[in-house]
Formats: structure tokens, C-alpha cells, sequence
């Protein structure tokens, strides 16, 4: 096992939030399907919506779903984006660097323990989550395609944070640029799309390539899956790839930067 | 051991290294000293593998630093002017963490671990956070730390820095030790009675470059200034015909002298002033390195004590 994740594991289990987290996390959950259900089934008219288990059961299953997202994207750039600088902050960077772990060994570590303890949180919601199928209209297929657009974009977000992490010297400036880089993600697309929608829209009908317009909006990547997997599978694996992408370009130039480190530890 | 040339280091207009070369045999343990922002740091990190030179080249034993850095790294213990330890791990934690770092396996790991454990002296301690431990103790958990993969090169930058009188003594002794085992040790230091007290040469080092030639530290040398009532023409003539005595340099009725033999060389100077009939009224002897350090980096070495 690389001796980074280890370190990192006993570390961050050792941390206050490492209890106190997951406990949020999951009040958190629980009260968007405590407030949703109670929202639809106590307004007027709502006994006919309570009897139709389905649609009350995807509704309860979108809104954790969305608020889990939300969730993590918001958790992720704390672990991501000061992996590198609180090494860089402690002065302990160095002993890193002039060990025999490579970069690679080092960005990998970070990440594994950022995305470890990511997951933990992930998998600590499933329950609430899948308490949704008891209601029908829901089946594993759908868990399956929120648990993995989900897992896909978090991954990516976390590597880029690291990256950040990686440029900069404190914490604060790589968490920083790291929640306006997933806002920028978040609004560009919509702004684009609706841009981009409005300008064809004069001339022509919609053209196949506008939905990819979204591709790199996290949320997007969650709902065009559950949405409209079957019939528009391109968006879905479109906004994936760009975040496989994101993962990947963000990994080469982190390692990159670890290896030349130095000037900063 | 160490084989720089010509190095060159650039901090976008600032020349931290400009074209230093420097040699250090297997086993010496060698001083560098140099005023502030002089690139002894630069010099001790690009020796580290931490920083890529932009021109010249170094080896250590022979493996480049930059194109076998990974060679290096394993034959190299370094230790920052800052140096940093996870405060939030137990002390054999940190000592195994560093140890698979370094990948040592099995016996060998739990050798080098109880090892390291047993030469800072922390046995007992190993499980107390870091963050527990004094000042000087983390000092020593560091250079244990450092040793865990029995480097043959040490590079130690500032490694006396906020040590109090009795750690400084056993760190001085620390490193004694490990020069009589045969590893090789750079230390930079502003400590200079330190450097004059365990090392076997000293290289002064300004602007980038080496400050004339390396001298070698003889710590039984010092550096004698001498103020005289009257004629100091018989006190000079006196002192230049002394084979113990190697450098006179006078300022009308001051003399500085280096005499090599320690005190006791001082004192049969002195004696012999006094013998000749030169009216001695002030006799300060001094280490020499603090003396040839005054004089490289622009102290006037005549000038009177405050």
C-alpha cells in the first residue's frame, strides 16, 4: 500500500471533522427527504400525489440525489485543494520530496485519501438514498447511473482542487480558486447553452449538439443520465468524458508540478 | 562526494548561485558559511534534488542530481532550515511513514525504525505526539528521521536554529559521531564557533559564489588582536620571527595576529611580549573563523569591540 494513503487516512480519521462530517452530511440528508415528503404531501390536493408511491419516490430520489452532489462538491475542495499546501504551509514537503516516493506517488496518496473519505461519505448516504426504491419508480438502474455520475464528477473536482493545490502556497488561495473553478463550472454551461439555444433557435431547429453545450456543468452530467439515459445516452457519456478528461489533464499537471516542487517546500 | 560546477541559479532577476563550483571528498565534513541570501540554502536544496540548477552541473557520488535524482535521494539525508514533522503523529508513526518512504521492508524496516528510536533517545517516547515533544527533541527526531535510510551524505541547513546551549552541545556531538562513521556532512550554519568546532574545513560563500578559497577550520587557531603603549615596531619584530604565528597585520599601535596552537600558544605569546618589554594593555584572542569571517564579508577586523 502506498504509505501516502496511509498517512493521509490516519491523519484525517484523526481530525475532528472525520465524525463530524459524516454526521452532518447525513442530517443533511435526512431532512431534504423529511422536508420534501412533507412539502407534497401536506399541501392541497396532495392525497392523490401520496397515492401515486412512484412519483413521490422519484422526487424524494432526485432531491438527495441533487443535495448529495451538492453535498460533495461543496465537502471536496476541504480535502482536495489544501492536500499539497498544508504540506507546503508545515514545511514537511520537503522531506517528501527527497524521499524515494515519486510525484506520482505523492498526488496519488492525496488523491486516494481525499476520494477514500469522499466515498465513505457517499456510501454512508446509499441508504437514504435507496430507501427511495420502496416507493417504486425507482429501480437499481438508476441508482446505478446516480452513484457512478456522481462518483465520476467528484473524482474530477477533487483532482482539479488538487492541482490547485499543488500551484499554489496556502490553503486558502487553492480551496479558494477551487469553489469558483466548480461555480464557473456550474453557471458557464448554463450561460453558454442558453446563449448558444438562443442564437440557433432563430435560424434552425435545435441541433443534436447543442445538449453538449452542458456537458461540463456537474449537475447536468447527473440529470441528463437520469433523465434521458436510454434515449440520449450521447450528452450523458459526453458530459462523463469531459469530466474523464478534466480528471486526467488535471492528474498530468499536478504530478508535473509535485516534481518541480522543490522551490516551494 | 559532492561535485558541483558552475552552478548558476536564478529567482527571476536574482542570481542565488552564480556559477559556484565545489568539491567535498568522501568522509570530510565541511562548513558553509556566507551572510544571508549569499545561496548557501539554494546550493544545499539543488544538492538535495529539490531545485534544478538553469546551468552547471552536480553529483553526488557520481550520479547526477537531476538526471538520477532518485540514486541521489537514496544516498542523501537532508535536513531544512525549517524542518518540518507531522505534528499529529506519534513518534514511531512518523519514523515508520518515512521508513516505508524510503522503502525499507521487514527487518530492516523495524531495525532502522527502533534504530532511529534509540539514537534521538526517544525509546520511551514513541508514542507521544510530535507535537508533545521539545524543541530540541523534535531537532533530534528530524536528524533520526533523516538517518532512517543510512545516507552517506548529510546536508544540513541551519541545523543549530533555536537550539538552546545543551542541545547545541549534543547535537555537536551528534554529528561528530556520525562523521567517525564515515558519513559524509555539509552543514551550512551562522553559528560559526560550531562549524569552527566540528569541522575539518570550512568554504565561505557570497553573492552566489565562493568567497575566496575554501579555508580549512583549524580550531586550535585564534585569532589574537593586540593593543600596545608606544613603539610597536619590537612587538612586530617579535611576532614575525615566531613559527606559531602565521598572519601579522598592525594599524599603528594594534596588532592582529593568528597564532596556531590554542591558548597556549596565546599565552607563551604573550608571555614573550611582556618578557621583551612591549607595554601590552589589551590582548583579546578569538577563533579564527570568526576573524577570516569578518574579514571575507566586510567586518573590520580591527575594529574595537562595542
Amino acid at each position: 500500500m502506498n504509505p501516502m494513503i496511509r498517512k493521509e487516512l490516519r491523519q484525517r480519521m484523526r481530525e475532528r471533522r472525520a465524525w463530524l462530517l459524516p454526521s452532518l452530511y447525513l442530517l443533511v440528508l435526512g431532512a431534504v427527504v423529511i422536508v420534501f415528503y412533507m412539502t407534497v404531501t401536506t399541501r392541497p390536493g396532495s392525497l392523490e400525489i401520496a397515492v401515486q408511491g412512484a412519483t413521490l419516490g422519484q422526487g424524494i430520489f432526485l432531491a438527495v440525489a441533487y443535495a448529495q452532489l451538492s453535498l460533495l462538491l461543496l465537502v471536496a475542495p476541504v480535502f482536495s485543494a489544501g492536500a499539497v499546501t498544508i504540506e507546503k504551509e508545515q514545511r514537511t514537503l520537503a522531506g517528501l520530496l527527497t524521499s524515494l516516493l515519486g510525484p506520482a506517488d505523492i498526488w496519488w496518496g492525496k488523491l486516494a485519501a481525499a476520494l477514500l473519505y469522499q466515498g465513505l461519505l457517499l456510501a454512508s448516504g446509499l441508504p437514504v438514498l435507496a430507501l427511495t426504491l420502496a416507493f417504486g419508480g425507482i429501480g437499481p438502474r438508476e441508482l446505478g447511473i446516480a452513484l457512478a455520475s456522481t462518483a465520476i464528477v467528484v473524482a474530477a473536482v477533487s483532482a482539479a482542487g488538487l492541482y490547485f493545490s499543488c500551484f499554489f502556497r496556502r490553503s486558502v488561495h487553492a480551496t479558494s480558486v477551487t469553489y469558483a473553478f466548480i461555480v464557473a463550472l456550474t453557471v458557464v454551461p448554463l450561460v453558454a447553452h442558453a446563449v448558444l439555444a438562443s442564437l440557433v433557435g432563430r435560424v434552425a431547429r435545435e441541433p443534436t449538439w447543442l445538449p453538449y453545450a452542458m456537458a461540463p456543468n456537474p449537475f447536468y452530467a447527473l440529470s441528463i443520465g437520469l433523465f434521458g439515459a436510454a434515449e440520449r445516452a450521447g450528452p450523458w457519456v459526453g458530459s462523463l468524458a469531459f469530466f474523464s478528461v478534466l480528471f486526467a489533464a488535471a492528474a498530468v499537471f499536478a504530478v508535473r508540478n509535485i516534481a518541480r516542487g522543490g522551490e516551494q517546500a | 562526494m559532492i561535485d558541483a560546477r558552475d552552478l548558476v541559479k536564478r529567482y527571476g532577476a536574482l542570481r542565488a548561485l552564480d556559477g559556484l563550483t565545489l568539491s567535498v571528498e568522501r568522509g570530510e565534513l565541511v562548513g558553509l558559511v556566507g551572510p544571508n541570501g549569499a545561496g548557501k540554502s539554494t546550493l544545499i536544496k539543488i544538492l538535495a534534488t529539490l531545485v534544478h540548477p538553469d546551468a552547471g552541473a552536480a553529483a553526488i557520488d557520481g550520479f547526477d542530481v537531476v538526471g538520477a535524482s532518485g540514486r541521489v535521494r537514496a544516498l542523501v539525508g537532508y535536513m531544512p532550515d525549517v524542518p518540518g514533522l507531522y505534528q499529529d503523529m506519534r513518534v514511531r508513526e512518523l519514523l515508520e511513514f518515512f521508513a516505508d518512504a524510503f522503502r525499507l521492508r521487514g527487518a530492516r524496516r523495524r531495525a532502522a525504525v527502533e534504530g532511529a528510536l534509540a539514537r534521538a533517545g526517544l525509546a520511551d517516547r514513541a508514542d507521544t505526539f510530535v507535537e508533545a515533544l521539545s524543541l530540541g527533541l523534535k531537532q533530534r527526531l528530524f536528524i533520526a528521521k533523516t538517518l532512517l535510510h543510512a545516507p552517506r551524505l548529510l546536508l544540513l541547513d541551519e541545523p543549530a536554529t533555536g537550539l538552546d546551549p545543551l542541545a547545541r552541545i549534543e547535537l555537536r556531538r551528534l554529528l561528530r559521531a556520525l562523521n567517525g562513521e564515515g558519513i559524509t556532512m555539509l552543514i551550512s550554519s551562522h553559528i560559526l564557533a560550531d562549524l569552527e568546532d566540528i569541522c575539518s574545513r570550512v568554504t565561505f560563500i557570497a553573492a552566489g559564489r565562493l568567497a575566496g578559497e575554501s579555508a580549512a577550520a583549524t580550531p586550535r587557531s585564534l585569532t589574537c588582536e593586540i593593543e600596545l603603549l608606544g613603539d610597536s615596531a619590537r612587538a612586530l619584530t617579535l611576532l614575525r620571527e615566531r613559527a606559531d604565528v602565521r598572519m601579522v597585520e598592525s594599524a599603528g599601535a594594534r596588532v592582529a595576529v593568528e597564532v596556531t596552537g590554542g591558548p597556549e600558544a596565546a599565552a607563551a605569546l604573550l608571555r614573550d611580549l611582556v618578557a621583551a618589554g612591549c607595554a601590552v594593555v589589551r590582548f583579546d584572542p578569538r577563533g579564527g573563523l570568526e576573524e577570516r569571517y569578518r574579514r571575507a564579508f566586510g567586518g573590520a577586523a580591527m575594529s574595537p569591540r562595542p
